[in-house]
């Protein structure tokens, strides 16, 4: 579990910075379309495809912010396996407060 | 406002300066980063303050990173704390988004000059004695009590902990902080794990960074959801502490440490009373 937490972790900062490099590369070629404010995820979607920095960048960004939330949900899904109710409940907890910000920014 | 390649390459050389400081100081870049990205480039310090909370999520993550592989991380710990850390972050959040800025200004001269402080003193408890006078019920019913290997001397220390519930009302606040500030919080995290519940200090670094992530990615989303985030200024700010963070652990220069934070720490209270003074007289902030 130590192992997964580990590459989930390292993972998702590797994956964050290589989306923001790409992103800030195109944005080099075309600062207008940096994005400057939080896209929504239908932007975010049809930047990628135009190959734009709005895109990446974004992107990028919140692969690095959901990275800790994919690290909640692994150790919920830890402790129900190894049947840890209280633990569970904590974690649950956790993974609830991290998903007040994430729903208001989907609704 | 400077010309915006100016901008983001300044920003860049200091979330780099950021990284090298936050790994080799123990004290985060959002602490340095934020007067920074305020006082010089002229950013507003709500932005200023969603955005270093992302790179405050890359720190923090890659270090917790190595921490969780090499057991140095009290997992349930830092599950248990969490709960607190991340109710003050969300409260902290929801506080920066409606609160006046010049108010967020002095809040963060205050904290600033806190946490220059805490720099300044030295160590903390490295090896808990593991008494059982102060073993607390709660903390054995968590399970909180823990081992690890000391990379240095090869053995393993077990501890208990201790005061579970001072540790969570403390962190409770410490969670505000980061949410309200944009910083990671270590500078009241770990004393709190070291001093009050007398986890020994790596464990106790372990984590904290361990839960930092965790904390600042609450906030940051509602910093995203209220529109407060530039994902620009958010992604030069996480490519630049990341690269900063690489380089600072290699360098060894262990040595003077303490002397460096000295320097470090009245430079950093400067800023704090700078931020209240400024805010105070001339009451014109943003």
């Amino acid at each position: 579990m130590n192992r997964l937490i580990f590459y989930v972790l390292r993972g998702g900062v590797v994956l964050a910075v290589v989306l923001i490099a790409i992103g800030l590369f195109l944005g080099l070629l075309n600062p207008d379309a940096l994005p400057r404010r939080p896209a929504d995820p239908g932007s975010i979607l049809s930047g990628l495809l135009q190959m734009s920095p709005v895109g990446f960048i974004a992107l990028g960004v919140i692969v690095m912010m959901l990275t800790p939330v994919i690290r909640v949900l692994l150790s919920v899904m830890a402790y129900l396996i190894e049947r840890d109710p209280m633990y569970v409940l904590i974690t649950a907890i956790v993974f609830v407060n991290l998903m007040v910000g994430i729903v208001l920014y989907l609704g | 406002m400077l010309p915006l390649e100016v901008t983001l390459v300044a920003l860049l050389a200091a979330a780099v300066l950021a990284g090298l400081a936050g790994s080799y100081l123990g004290i985060g870049g959002g602490v340095f980063l934020i007067p920074f990205m305020t006082l010089v480039l002229g950013i507003d310090i709500k932005v200023a303050v969603a955005t270093s909370l992302v790179g405050v999520i890359a720190t923090s993550t890659g270090a917790a990173s190595v921490y969780v592989r090499d057991h140095l991380t009290n997992l349930r710990l830092g599950m248990f704390l969490e709960v607190a850390t991340t109710f003050g972050a969300l409260a902290g959040a929801f506080i920066a988004v409606f609160i006046d800025r010049n108010a967020l200004f002095v809040i963060f001269g205050i904290v600033v000059i806190y946490a220059a402080s805490h720099m300044a003193r030295a160590g903390g408890v490295p090896h808990a004695a593991v008494t059982d006078a102060g073993v607390s019920r709660s903390a054995e019913r968590l399970r909180l009590s823990d081992q690890y290997t000391d990379k240095e001397d090869r053995s393993v220390h077990g501890y208990k902990v201790a005061r579970p519930g001072a540790g969570f009302g403390i962190s409770l606040i410490a969670g505000g902080v980061s949410g309200l500030l944009g910083v990671g919080g270590g500078f009241i995290k770990v004393p709190a794990m070291n001093m009050v519940m007398r986890v020994p200090m790596k464990p106790a670094v372990a984590t904290s960074n361990f839960m930092i992530g965790v904390t600042a990615a609450a906030s940051a989303f509602i910093y995203h959801s209220e529109g407060y985030l530039d994902p620009t200024l958010a992604g030069i700010i996480v490519l630049g502490v990341f690269a900063g963070t690489r380089v600072g652990t290699r360098l060894m220069v262990r040595a003077k440490a303490h002397r460096i934070k000295l320097v470090f720490s009245v430079f950093l209270a400067g800023i704090g009373i700078f931020m209240i003074l400024r805010t105070l007289l001339t009451g014109v902030n943003f």
